[in-house]
């Protein structure tokens, strides 16, 4: 595995800014260089699969990508991670800064090297790999923001890793879609900080399209204040392998978070995600509904857990994984998971696999819709809640058809 | 039994047909012939193969055909899936319109009633036309334009989701409707809105089947035939005094029938 040996072998050129963390994390690897597999979040992913994204030469080059029309906005603002432009944007009622190496170092330290707990081994993979140029931070302020676009890309025959972070300011309130997409053949490890504080609201959609055999190892780690609000959508699809962690931390509890997450798997793909959501404080809420579509002989993964302590109490938590089997031999595995300490707390979860609905294909079929037409608009009404959700994008119905066919 | 009428030929003929799910036979040698403009209802008991014979005209597929044979306008169409059988022509009004989440209605009408078009080599519509033609026939069954902007039949009440099946029919235009308890969970009001619009909808180049349970209908819709139907088969056929005489001595009468046939 060239990644894997490039950090080992101690061949990475460490950014000297960065150099801490770099040797950090690098020799964490050293010491593991691959996830354990008795790990229950690793326990069934595919071992030759991830073999193979870590396979690609790095690349700390950055590369403007070829971003299709459906996923663009022309009101938003729009950010490359990888463009080493400082800027500082700035009018009368907000800001959009761009933090400094100093800021940057000091956050990712109290992340990974001055916490209590083990730093994942994505992240560590990450962190080991990203260079300065590849490295955003982002202090946003103020009112009337307009929308923003990040793009994140990987390069045919290469293996990118970018880091990207995000300071949400007091009472604002940010409409993002961060779009993360991936040529033939390349893997992309993007690890990505939110901080959202006191009554800021960030409603964040994901976008993260690959090309049938890219790779994606995606990051995002959310920290809310008392009374912020955060809304996740997602999108996951067209990667060989994907992987996408979220962890939300409500570190004071009284936050408000709902995700809307979907993943589409089609041939031999494995794609998964990973959500872990933890109460640090009571009257917390949550409502989350992750959906999985597998057809041909692809694997879809959801595991999600809701951590509830004893000082989480009045929590209102949700959780609902809903999923599709497309055909007889795809796989789906999902654990819903609930772990309460706390014993004043409304929380419940459940999952649902089904296939699609006979009584309905017939009933389209008898207006003389094909199986292939009535299969497709039942697609559609299930991409549709979650596609529906997703901010700043313009084009929705026609990301749909792109989906779909 | 049905007299046939002579000098045309039958919109849909039904020799003899035995039909069974998972291994259950259900029907077991129905004969039945429309003629164009001929509006026939079917009566019986719950359970005596009423709507498995609506559904196997439909093309059901978890239905099978063992014996006998359905011809529409003079072709087999026993092989044909029920989209194919749609688009020629061939309509059915669910007993239980089903609900499907998500799938927005309007669209879903547009989609067929293009398929449909598509098959009679006409003009397929595009929104904005196929919005002029659906707020017409919106007219027939006395629905509000705002039904269309929800998902298929969600939400709908019992009445509405069969007013939608008018609707669907009116846009499709068919040769054939068969009509599955179509008045069932119905009020005096709607029976009335659905069966002016069937009646609107009927014409001398269509043929209607309504399987119903009351004379209510009936006195709506005034049938050329009745069959009364039990244990499979058609064991009495009659013009509209049958459904009458049905209705005041009830079905015990048919089984007394049903046993001497």
């Amino acid at each position: 595995m060239k990644i894997i040996d490039y950090i080992t072998e101690e061949k990475i050129n460490l950014s000297t800014n960065l150099s801490k963390i770099q040797n950090f994390c690098a020799s964490k690897l050293r010491e593991t260089p691959l996830p354990k597999s008795q790990s229950e979040t690793w326990r069934i992913s595919n071992k030759q699969k991830l073999s193979s994204l870590l396979e690609y030469q790095y690349d700390l080059n950055s590369y403007q990508p070829n971003i299709p029309s459906y996923l663009t906005s022309k009101k938003a603002i729009k950010i490359n991670v990888g463009n080493a432009n400082q800027f500082n944007l700035k009018e009368n009622d907000w800001q959009i800064k761009e933090l400094n190496t100093k800021e940057i170092n000091f956050l990712i330290e109290e992340k990974i090297i001055n916490n209590n707990s083990e730093p994942t081994w994505t992240n560590l993979l990450n962190h080991s790999l990203v260079s300065e140029e590849n490295l955003l931070g982002i202090k946003i302020s103020g009112e009337n923001i307009p929308p923003l676009q990040i793009f994140c890309n990987s390069k045919i025959n290469h293996f990118n890793a970018k880091t990207l972070i995000l300071l949400i300011d007091e009472k604002t309130t940010v409409d993002l879609l961060q779009v993360n997409l991936g040529d033939k053949n390349s893997s992309l490890s993007l690890t990505t900080y939110v901080w959202l504080e006191k009554e800021a609201s960030l409603n964040h959609g994901v976008i993260s399209l690959g090309n049938g055999t890219s790779n994606l190892l995606n990051s995002l780690d959310v920290v809310q204040k008392i009374g912020s609000n955060y809304k996740l959508s997602t999108i996951q699809m067209q990667y060989d392998f994907a992987r996408f962690e979220v962890n939300i931390n409500q570190s004071e509890g009284g936050g408000h978070t709902t995700i809307r997450g979907m993943q589409v798997s089609n041939d031999n793909e494995q794609i998964g995600t990973y959500t872990k959501v933890v109460f640090n404080g009571p009257k917390g809420y949550l409502d989350q509904l992750n959906k999985s579509l597998a057809n041909d002989k692809s694997h879809s993964i959801f595991d999600g857990s809701i951590i509830v302590p004893k000082n989480a109490q009045k929590t209102d938590a949700a959780q609902l994984s809903r999923n599709l089997l497309l055909s007889n031999t795809a796989k789906i595995d999902t654990k819903p998971q609930l772990e309460i300490i706390a014993d004043d707390v409304k929380c419940k979860h459940g999952a649902t696999i089904t296939q699609l609905n006979e009584d309905e294909l017939f009933y389209m079929r008898s207006r003389g819709l094909t199986f292939a037409e009535a299969s497709k608009l039942q697609l559609k009404s299930y991409y549709k809640e979650i596609i529906d959700s997703i901010p700043v994008l313009e084009e929705g119905l026609e990301l749909l058809n792109h989906l779909i066919n | 039994m049905q007299e046939k009428m002579t000098g045309k030929e039958p919109l849909l003929e039904i020799k003899n047909i035995f039909a069974s799910t998972e291994d259950l036979t259900i029907l077991k040698g129905v004969d039945i012939t429309i003629q164009p403009g001929e509006i026939h209802a079917i009566m019986g008991r719950n359970g005596c193969g009423k709507s498995t014979l609506s559904k196997i005209i439909a093309g059901h597929p978890a239905y099978k055909i063992n014996q006998g044979s359905i011809t529409f306008k003079g072709k087999n169409i026993k092989s044909l899936e029920p989209e194919e059988r749609a688009k020629s022509g061939i309509f059915l009004g669910f007993q239980y319109p089903i609900e499907i989440p998500g799938v927005s209605n309007l669209e879903f009408l547009r989609v067929a009633t293009n398929a449909r078009r598509k098959f009679l080599k006409q003009q397929e519509l595009d929104t904005f036309e196929f919005e002029d033609l659906v707020k017409e026939k919106l007219e027939l069954v006395k629905m509000d334009y705002a039904f269309l902007n929800r998902s298929i039949n969600q939400g709908f009440s019992g009445g509405e989701k069969k007013r939608n099946e008018i609707l669907q029919m009116a846009l499709l235009n068919p040769e054939i409707a068969i009509l599955d308890e179509t008045d069932s969970g119905l009020d005096i009001d709607a029976l009335r809105i659905v069966a002016s619009g069937i009646k609107k909808i009927a014409n001398k180049e269509n043929g209607i089947i309504l399987i119903t349970h009351y004379q209510r209908l009936l006195d709506e819709i005034k049938p050329d035939f009745v069959h009364v139907m039990a244990n499979g088969q058609i064991i009495k056929t009659g013009d509209c005094k049958l459904a009458l005489e049905l209705e005041k001595n009830g079905y015990e009468w048919t089984d007394q029938l049903s046993q001497d046939s």
